[in-house]
C-alpha cells in the first residue's frame, strides 16, 4: 500500500510539471486553434537558460528561475510574431499553422545541437537530496519543490484569467475571435500576452525538468507527452489540461511502477488515441456539431 | 562527386518520392493531414524485410506485401479516427505513428530498438525508377477519373460532397489505404537500401519532412511533390559539409516557405505537356506584344 | 397527385432548444412547394434533416414511403434527394465544368481498377460523364463560363451552378434553399422560370425556402409557412395571403387589428 501511494506521490509531482507544459498548448489552442508543436522547443531552451544562468554566470537559483521564465516568454511572443502572425493575416489554415510550428521546433533543437551540443548536461545541486520523511513514505526534496512551484504558477494563471480585465478578455477572444475584434478587444495584444504567458510557463517547466532529469536538445520530445496530455483533457480548456496532466503524470509512474518503463512512452500514446476514439473532445472539451 | 555518391542520392530521392506520392494523394487531393506516415514506412519497412529473410519471399513480391500491410494497419486506424474533425484526425495519426514505432522497439523479433542489420541490399536505382513511374502512373490516372474527382470534392467541401452521393468516408479510408501502400513499399525499399532496420528511423520527424515535401512542392500538384521530394531529400545531402548547421537551415526554411509561399512551388498546377505549349505560348505572343509597342514609337 | 416527401411529427432538439417541432407536413409529387416563415423559424434546419445532416429527435420521414431518416446523407442522396445551400457551397477551386462533372458521378459505374488500367469501361463511362455535363451546361446557361473557377463566377451564377450541380445527379426531389437570396428583380424572374422549366424537364419535385415573397407566390403550389419551430400555417398561395395568423406573424399584430 505504501508503495502504491509513493508512486502516487511520484505520479503528481511529474504531473503538475506536465500540467506547467500543457496549459501552454491548450491557451494557444484556445485561441488559435491550432497545436502549436513549437512549445516543446520553448520549454527546452528555457531548461537551457535555467543551466547557464546558473553555471556559466553562476547566478542564485531563484535569480536564474525567474530570467529563464521571463526568457523563454520572450522566445514564445518572438516565435508568434515571426512563425506565426504572418499566418493568421492570411487566415491560413490550421495546417499551415502547425507545419510552421514543426520548423520552429526543427530549427531550435538543432540550433542547439549546432552551439550548444547534442551531450547531456545536470543541473548543479540546489536542494539537499535527503527526502521529506512522512511515516513509511518518502518524498522527494526536489519533488516537493517541484509541486509546490507548478501549483502556485497555475494559481497565477488561473488568477490572470479568472480576475483581471486582461484575462476576461483572453476569454472573450477564445470564445470567438471575431466577435471579440468587433467588441473593441486588440486580438493582436490577446495573442502576444498569452505566448508570453505560456512561455513563462515552459520556462518554469523547462527548468524544473532539467533539474529534475538532465538538460539536451530533445527535451522536447518528451514535452509531447504533456501536449498529449492536453489532448486528454481536451485541448482549449485550462482545468482539463491539469486534470489530463496529473492523471497521465500518475498512469506513467504506475506503469512504470507496476510494468515495465519501457512500456511508459507506449501507454501515453495508446492513451492518446483512445481518447481520440472514445471521446474526442477530451475530458472537458466541448462537442461542436456542423452547421449547414 | 563520383557517379556512385549521385546514385546513392538518386536511390534515396526515389524511396521518400514514392512514400510522397501515397502522401500526396491523402493531403493534396483529398485533404487530409497525416502526421503518421512515418509509421506507415515502418510497417512497410518491417514487414518486407521480414518477407525477404525470413521466409525467402521475392524482393518485388515482399514489396507489395509490405505495401499491403500498411494499408491494412491503415484501413484499422481510419476505421477509428477518420471520422474525427480534421486536426483530431491530424493528432490521431501522429499518435498511431509513434506507437507503431514505440511498439517495434519492443519486438525483439526484429531486433528492437537496438536494430535489425544484415537486410540483403536489393534496392537499386533500375528498381526504384521503375516502382516510381509506375506509382505516378497510377496516381495519375487514379486521380482523373471519377474517384479522384470525388476525393477532390470532398477536399474542397466535404458536406456538398455527401449532398452529392459521395460517401465520404469510403473515400476517406480508399486515399489512406493507397497512401499508405505507398509508404509501406517506400519504407520496404528503404530496409533493402540501407540494410539496416532501427525504430529510430521512423521518428515523427520523418513524418513532418514528408508532408513538408508535399506542401513545399505544392497541395493538388504531382509534378509539384516530386519535384518537393527529390530536392528536398537531395538538398540537404549535398549539403553534408554544413553537417550541423544543415537542420537549422532546414528549420527555418520551412517557417520561410510558410509565411512566403505557402501554396507551394506548383501552387496546384501540373507540369503537363499542354500547360508548357500554353507557357511557351504566352511567352512568345508576349514577345510580340512588346515588338509592336516598341514598333510604335 | 401523390405523396413524394412526408414529415410525420419531426422534431429536432439542440440541447434543450426546440428548433422545430412535432412538424408534420406533406410534399406532393411534381409539384413546387415554398416553406416560409422569419428567421430562426427552422427551415434550414427542416432541410438539414431532410437530406441527413442533423439526425432527427423524434418522428419520421418518410421518401416515397420509405423511412429516410437516421440514414446516412449520401445515403438519402442516393434515393434520390439533393439540395442547394443557403451559403452556397461549391466545390470552390475547381471549374464550372468540373463541378457539375463531379457530381455525374452517378451516372458511370467504373471501378477504381479500371480507372487505373484505363480500359473500355472507363473510357465509355467518363464520354457518358461529359456529354451529360455539356447538356447540363447549356441547359443552364453556363457554357460560356465552364472554364471559370467556380469561387471567381458572379454570386447569381454561382446560385445558378449550385442548382447545375443537384441536377446532374437526376434527383427526383430538389430542396433549394434561398435561391434568390442576392439577386435583383430581373434575375428573380428568370430564377423563376428557370425553376418551372427544370421542374417540368427533369419530372422534379421542387421544395424551396425563399424569402422573395414573389417568387413564392409566383411558383409555389402550395406553401407550408413556419414560426418558431412550428407550423403555423398550409395551403395554396391564396389560402396563405388570406390567412390572419400569416399576417400577424409576418406583420406583427397591431396591423392586424387595424
Amino acid at each position: 500500500m505504501s508503495a502504491f501511494l509513493q508512486q502516487m506521490i511520484n505520479g503528481l509531482s511529474i504531473g503538475s510539471v506536465y500540467a506547467l507544459m500543457a496549459v501552454g498548448y491548450s491557451l494557444v489552442y484556445s485561441i488559435m486553434n491550432f497545436s502549436n508543436f513549437a512549445h516543446g522547443g520553448v520549454i527546452m531552451i528555457g531548461a537551457y537558460m535555467g543551466f547557464f544562468l546558473m553555471t556559466a554566470l553562476e547566478l542564485p537559483f531563484a535569480v536564474a528561475f525567474v530570467l529563464a521564465a521571463i526568457g523563454a516568454g520572450l522566445l514564445a511572443v518572438s516565435l508568434e510574431r515571426i512563425a506565426y502572425r504572418p499566418l493568421r493575416k492570411r487566415n491560413a489554415p490550421f495546417l499551415y499553422f502547425i507545419i510552421s510550428a514543426m520548423g520552429a521546433s526543427i530549427f531550435l533543437e538543432n540550433i542547439v545541437v549546432a552551439t550548444i551540443g547534442p551531450t547531456f548536461r545536470t543541473y548543479p545541486k540546489v536542494f539537499s537530496s535527503t527526502p521529506f520523511q512522512f511515516g513509511q513514505i518518502s518524498v522527494g526534496r526536489l519533488d516537493a519543490i517541484m509541486f509546490l512551484i507548478s501549483g502556485i504558477s497555475l494559481m497565477m494563471l488561473v488568477y490572470i484569467i479568472e480576475k483581471t480585465k486582461t484575462g476576461m478578455a483572453i476569454k472573450s477572444t477564445a470564445y470567438s475571435i471575431r466577435a471579440s475584434t468587433l467588441m473593441g478587444v486588440n486580438t493582436d495584444r490577446i495573442i502576444f500576452i498569452v505566448f508570453g504567458l505560456g512561455g513563462v510557463l515552459a520556462g518554469i517547466a523547462g527548468v524544473l525538468f532539467g533539474m529534475k532529469y538532465t538538460v539536451y536538445p530533445q527535451i522536447g520530445f518528451i514535452t509531447m507527452k504533456s501536449f498529449i496530455a492536453a489532448v486528454f483533457g481536451g485541448l482549449g480548456s485550462l482545468p482539463g489540461a491539469v486534470i489530463g496532466s496529473i492523471l497521465l503524470g500518475v498512469i506513467e509512474t504506475l506503469t512504470a511502477g507496476y510494468f515495465s518503463s519501457q512500456y511508459r512512452d507506449l501507454i501515453a500514446f495508446i492513451l492518446l488515441i483512445a481518447v481520440l476514439i472514445w471521446r474526442p473532445s477530451g475530458l472537458m472539451g466541448k462537442i461542436t456539431e456542423d452547421k449547414a | 562527386m563520383g557517379w556512385y555518391y549521385i546514385q546513392g542520392i538518386l536511390i534515396l530521392s526515389g524511396i521518400y518520392l514514392m512514400a510522397v506520392l501515397g502522401l500526396s494523394l491523402l493531403t493534396g487531393f483529398t485533404g487530409l493531414f497525416s502526421f503518421g506516415h512515418a509509421g506507415f514506412m515502418a510497417v512497410g519497412a518491417y514487414t518486407t524485410a521480414a518477407m525477404t529473410i525470413k521466409f525467402n519471399v521475392p524482393f518485388i513480391l515482399a514489396l507489395l506485401i509490405g505495401g499491403l500491410a500498411a494499408a491494412l494497419v491503415s484501413l484499422v486506424i481510419g476505421k477509428l479516427t477518420l471520422n474525427l474533425k480534421g486536426d483530431y484526425f491530424c493528432i490521431a495519426t501522429l499518435g498511431f505513428g509513434e506507437a507503431i514505432r514505440l511498439i517495434l522497439d519492443n519486438v525483439q523479433y526484429f531486433g528492437g530498438a537496438r536494430g535489425w542489420p544484415g537486410i540483403p541490399l536489393k534496392t537499386g536505382l533500375m528498381n526504384v525508377i521503375i516502382f516510381n513511374v509506375i506509382a505516378v502512373v497510377i496516381l495519375v490516372n487514379l486521380i482523373k477519373s471519377r474517384h479522384g474527382r470525388n476525393l477532390q470534392a470532398i477536399r474542397e467541401e466535404e458536406m456538398a460532397s455527401q449532398i452529392i452521393g459521395i460517401n465520404v468516408f469510403k473515400y476517406k479510408m480508399i486515399s489512406l489505404a493507397i497512401s499508405a501502400a505507398y509508404a509501406g513499399i517506400a519504407g520496404g525499399m528503404l530496409a533493402h537500401y540501407t540494410g539496416f532496420l532501427q525504430p529510430k528511423m521512423f521518428q515523427l520527424i520523418k513524418s513532418t519532412e514528408l508532408t513538408i515535401m508535399v506542401i513545399f512542392g505544392g497541395l493538388g500538384s504531382i509534378s509539384g511533390s516530386i519535384i518537393g521530394a527529390i530536392v528536398l531529400t537531395s538538398l540537404p545531402e549535398v549539403l553534408r559539409a554544413f553537417d550541423r548547421w544543415r537542420l537549422v537551415v532546414y528549420g527555418a526554411s520551412v517557417i520561410f516557405i510558410m509565411i512566403t509561399r505557402p501554396q507551394g512551388l506548383m501552387g496546384g498546377y501540373e507540369i503537363t505537356i499542354t500547360n508548357i505549349k500554353k507557357l511557351i505560348s504566352r511567352i512568345t505572343s508576349l514577345g510580340k506584344k512588346k515588338h509592336t509597342i516598341g514598333g510604335d514609337n | 397527385m401523390s405523396t413524394i416527401l412526408a414529415l410525420k411529427n419531426v422534431t429536432k432538439q439542440f440541447g434543450g432548444l426546440t428548433a422545430v417541432g412535432d412538424m408534420c407536413f406533406d410534399v406532393k409529387k411534381d409539384s413546387i412547394s415554398g416553406l416560409i416563415g422569419p428567421n430562426g423559424a427552422g427551415k434550414t434546419t427542416i432541410f438539414n434533416l431532410i437530406t441527413g445532416i442533423y439526425n432527427v429527435t423524434e418522428g419520421e420521414i418518410l421518401f416515397e414511403g420509405n423511412r429516410v431518416d437516421g440514414l446516412q446523407p449520401y445515403q438519402i442522396a442516393d434515393t434520390g434527394i439533393t439540395r442547394t445551400f443557403q451559403n452556397i457551397r461549391l466545390f470552390k477551386k475547381l471549374t464550372t465544368y468540373e463541378n457539375i462533372l463531379t457530381a455525374c458521378h452517378y451516372n458511370t459505374d467504373y471501378s477504381i481498377l479500371d480507372a487505373v488500367i484505363r480500359n473500355k469501361k472507363f473510357r465509355t463511362g467518363e464520354k457518358k460523364l461529359h456529354q451529360q455535363v455539356q447538356e447540363l451546361l447549356e441547359i443552364m446557361e453556363l457554357t460560356d463560363r465552364k472554364d471559370a473557377v467556380a469561387s471567381n463566377l458572379p454570386y447569381g451564377l454561382q446560385r445558378r451552378l449550385e442548382i447545375a450541380r443537384a441536377l446532374a445527379l437526376k434527383p427526383k426531389l430538389l430542396l433549394l434553399d434561398e435561391p434568390a437570396a442576392g439577386m435583383n428583380p430581373d434575375e428573380t424572374i428568370r430564377l423563376m422560370n428557370l425553376i418551372k422549366e427544370v421542374r417540368d424537364r427533369f419530372n422534379l419535385t421542387v421544395l424551396v425556402i425563399e424569402h422573395h415573397m414573389d417568387l413564392i407566390m409566383g411558383i409555389c403550389d402550395k406553401i407550408v409557412v413556419l414560426n418558431f419551430g412550428k407550423k403555423l400555417a398550409e395551403g395554396t398561395t391564396q389560402e396563405i395571403q388570406s390567412n390572419s395568423k400569416v399576417i400577424e406573424a409576418y406583420l406583427g399584430e397591431e396591423d392586424v387589428i387595424c
